[in-house]
């Protein structure tokens, strides 16, 4: 065997080796280390240069890109998520026809998925969900973060947060708990709009503080318009847009200028 | 899906008239090689323009014997190109008796052999090579041509170039190969923006977004267009494809005013033979605008031809009319495999909260004070706490402007709110602003459109007239000059 491959795959053995005792200092030196040797494979995309031991070189860079995934979200690191998942999905899609699937492949984008609505970038939630075949739809990873996409964008928000319950895969959990703040800020905006006023056990009770004394400091941080008065909360309500009572006269003259302008050129 | 290929023919429908009464093929294609020479001397890309026009109108007629004599007639005997095109078509003792007529009356090969004729020798080859259904071959000639067209740089032949692409990118997608050609569509894109060939861009940009969209790789599609430099359209078709495919990738990132602005423009745009086309960008349209919580009009699926293509959508419609969750499942299921063919089965699924949101407005509009548990039970929520879910669906909805109401938590109902008078707001006046704004773009696009002929007349105008013609011009130019300056 290749002395280069050896060597990243004994690298790799220490990697897991420290990523399974949680020693994620160590997982992180390492892996930088091991993205460095990746470069020299020529096999890799987005070369895909076919030599001997392209199956094996590219199974592994797959499987290290893989661990670096979960690492980011144990170490609760969403940029280095990004990155590493970018890096990782050329192995998914381009070089699909060369490598038997791999079995984290689903749980990995439906991690993906569910950052991408933590994040509230729905336009590229469902640019990535059209790459997904109908199979793929159907596994239970994939489909838990589609179902959440549905009821966070109805309103549903007691079923995104019970959802959390039902985490298909447990790196999920992290993510799930950054999606209950979104859904936090979200029913803020909503009932600001919705309510004249609350009283503070609903309001408590409807923004899932577990004590008054933590609604406080969120109205306090986040929503200092809101009023508190005599064990309500008063939303402040935003101005209707007002009848129009005066004649926007500069505007109409100028389009009516323009207007006989361009009459006058076509008669 | 075939509607490219009909777009292409229809094109060809207006010149039809002229030419299919005429003389034999072989006349017809005498007629269009002098076309292209004079075209090629004048640098007269408009007479190329025609001839390709021509040639497409005689797609039906086009036979081995036909090419064999126009490889002949129109390539130096011997030439890689004619050798090379020669052995695409079938041996010549297997042609029919009937053309050797024709090929005894073989004019003198033309000496000069003109780029311009060998990559139109390419093109009708190839033309019928892909009629054929002989795919493989078509796909060995194609690339040829396109190889050979990496040599050439001439602006008479870009028009011919624009047509290769396209078939060349046809001939991979029959076969299914559709992502080996990517990365050459990026390098003859590259090329041609550097020769400022634009009807190639065009060409070119179109093929790049359809091969992307069909391996639904939204994200490089968008990633290209928005790169890719733009300028005034030059072809109908192209620009009809390109609006269809930017609507298809504004609605799949959710951007559906823009998306259904696209979409209804390429389905008014394009020529009323493109059916399958049409039929495309009506479903995409139909999904968009109930995406947008709009109800399409009936006269929208009742379309000539398009009833039979347009009923599941129009079922939908009705389903999310109605606001009914469980007629929406039943449809979506029913039709499901309608649906996933034509690639909108997820955009079905986002349609979920729309059928919600028209639920919840019919129940806004029609009573003044109703409770949440009513309100869960006629919207058919079925969850383990329908009430609550009710209470943050409708607090979703007021808060994105679907319905306008308030909520009353302590007694839990709804109330509905009085609508207000949009005549006494601006609204109006700007709505009619941007119509007359829009038509009097209309024409002075239409009147920019217009081409004349190089006039003759001019030339017998007396020298008086022409002064006073001259004069006018002048005065008139210094008036829009000053109009200018009128400008703010």
């Amino acid at each position: 065997m290749d002395p280069k491959l050896t060597e990243v795959s004994q690298q790799f053995e220490r990697f897991k080796a420290a990523f399974i005792r949680n020693d994620f200092d160590t997982c992180e030196r390492l892996l930088s280390q091991l993205k460095v040797s990746l470069t020299q494979f020529r096999s890799l995309p987005p070369l895909f240069v076919d030599t001997p031991n392209a199956t094996h070189e590219l199974t592994l860079a797959r499987d290290i890109y893989e661990h670096a995934v979960v690492l980011s979200v144990k170490i609760e690191d969403q940029e280095a998520f990004e990155r590493d998942f970018f890096q990782l999905k050329p192995y998914y899609t381009d070089a699909r026809g060369r490598l038997p699937p791999s079995a984290q492949e689903y749980p990995i984008l439906g991690l993906n998925l569910l950052r991408l609505l933590v994040q509230n970038r729905i336009a590229e939630f469902h640019t990535e969900l059209e790459l997904l075949s109908a199979t793929a739809l159907e596994n239970l990873c994939i489909k838990h973060a589609v179902e959440l996409e549905q009821s966070f964008m109805e309103g549903a928000y007691n079923r995104v947060l019970s959802a959390r319950q039902t985490v298909p895969h447990e790196t999920y959990v992290y993510f799930m708990d950054l999606l209950a703040k979104t859904v936090r800020d979200e029913i803020a905006g909503c009932s600001e709009k919705a309510y004249d006023s609350l009283s503070i056990n609903d309001a408590r009770r409807i923004l899932l503080f577990p004590s008054d004394q933590e609604l406080f400091e969120y109205i306090k941080e986040d929503h200092p318009e809101w009023e508190i008065k005599n064990g309500y909360v008063i939303f402040q309500r935003a101005k209707e847009s007002a009848p129009c009572k005066e004649i926007p006269s500069l505007q109409l003259i100028n389009q009516t200028l323009s207007y006989a302008r361009e009459l006058e050129r076509i008669v | 899906m075939t509607q490219d290929v009909e777009m292409k023919e229809q094109q060809a429908a207006p010149s039809n008239s002229v030419t299919s009464t005429g003389p034999s093929t072989l006349q017809q294609l005498k007629e269009i090689a002098s076309l292209i020479e004079t075209g090629a001397y004048a640098r007269e890309v408009r007479r190329i323009v025609r001839a390709i026009r021509l040639t497409i109108a005689l797609r039906r007629k086009l036979k081995a014997s036909v090419l064999h004599w126009f490889l002949n007639f129109a390539l130096v005997p011997g030439s890689e190109a004619h050798s090379r095109l020669l052995s695409y078509l079938p041996k010549e003792d297997e042609l029919d008796m009937e053309v050797d007529t024709a090929t005894s009356a073989t004019p003198a090969p033309v000496k000069h052999s003109l780029p311009e004729f060998e990559i139109y020798c390419y093109l009708l080859v190839l033309i019928f090579l892909i009629d054929q259904k002989r795919y493989n071959e078509a796909k060995a000639c194609s690339s040829a041509s396109i190889a050979r067209l990496k040599n050439v740089n001439r602006r008479t032949v870009d028009v011919l170039a624009a047509r290769l692409y396209f078939y060349y990118s046809l001939s991979y997608e029959l076969t299914g190969d559709l992502a080996e050609i990517r990365g050459n569509l990026l390098a003859l894109h590259r090329i041609a923006t550097l020769r400022r060939d634009e009807l190639g861009q065009e060409t070119l940009l179109n093929l790049l977004l359809r091969n992307y969209l069909h391996y639904n790789l939204f994200d490089q599609a968008e990633k290209l267009r928005s790169k890719a430099p733009r300028f005034e359209a030059h072809s109908n078709q192209q620009f009809c494809r390109y609006l269809f495919y930017l609507g298809k990738i504004r609605t799949i990132q959710l951007e559906y005013t823009d998306a259904k602005e696209s979409l209804l423009q390429a389905a008014r745009k394009a020529p009323v033979a493109a059916l399958g086309f049409r039929v495309q960008c009506n479903k995409w349209a139909v999904i968009v605008r109930l995406l947008l919580g709009e109800i399409p009009e009936r006269t929208v699926f009742m379309q000539k031809g398009m009833e039979k293509a347009l009923r599941p959508y129009f079922e939908l419609t009705n389903a999310v009319r109605v606001g009914d969750l469980e007629l929406f499942k039943a449809v979506a299921e029913k039709f499901s495999t309608t649906f996933s063919s034509d690639g909108t089965q997820n955009l079905i699924v986002r349609l979920r909260h729309n059928v919600i949101r028209t639920g919840l407005r019919n129940i806004s509009i029609s009573y003044s004070r109703i409770s949440l548990t009513d309100v869960a039970k006629k919207l058919r929520l079925d969850s383990e706490n329908p009430v609550a879910d009710a209470e943050s669906i409708v607090a979703k909805a007021i808060r994105d402007g679907a319905i306008d109401a308030t909520l009353d938590h302590a007694s839990g109902w709804m109330v509905s709110k009085e609508t207000g008078d949009i005549y006494s707001t601006n609204e109006p006046q700007i709505a009619f602003n941007s119509r007359i704004a829009f038509c009097l773009n209309m024409h002075n696009e239409a009147v920019r459109a217009l081409r004349f002929p190089p006039n003759s007349d001019k030339e017998k105008e007396s020298a008086e007239k022409r002064r006073e013609r001259q004069q006018q011009e002048q005065e008139l130019a210094k008036h829009i000059a000053e109009e200018d300056d009128d400008e703010f």
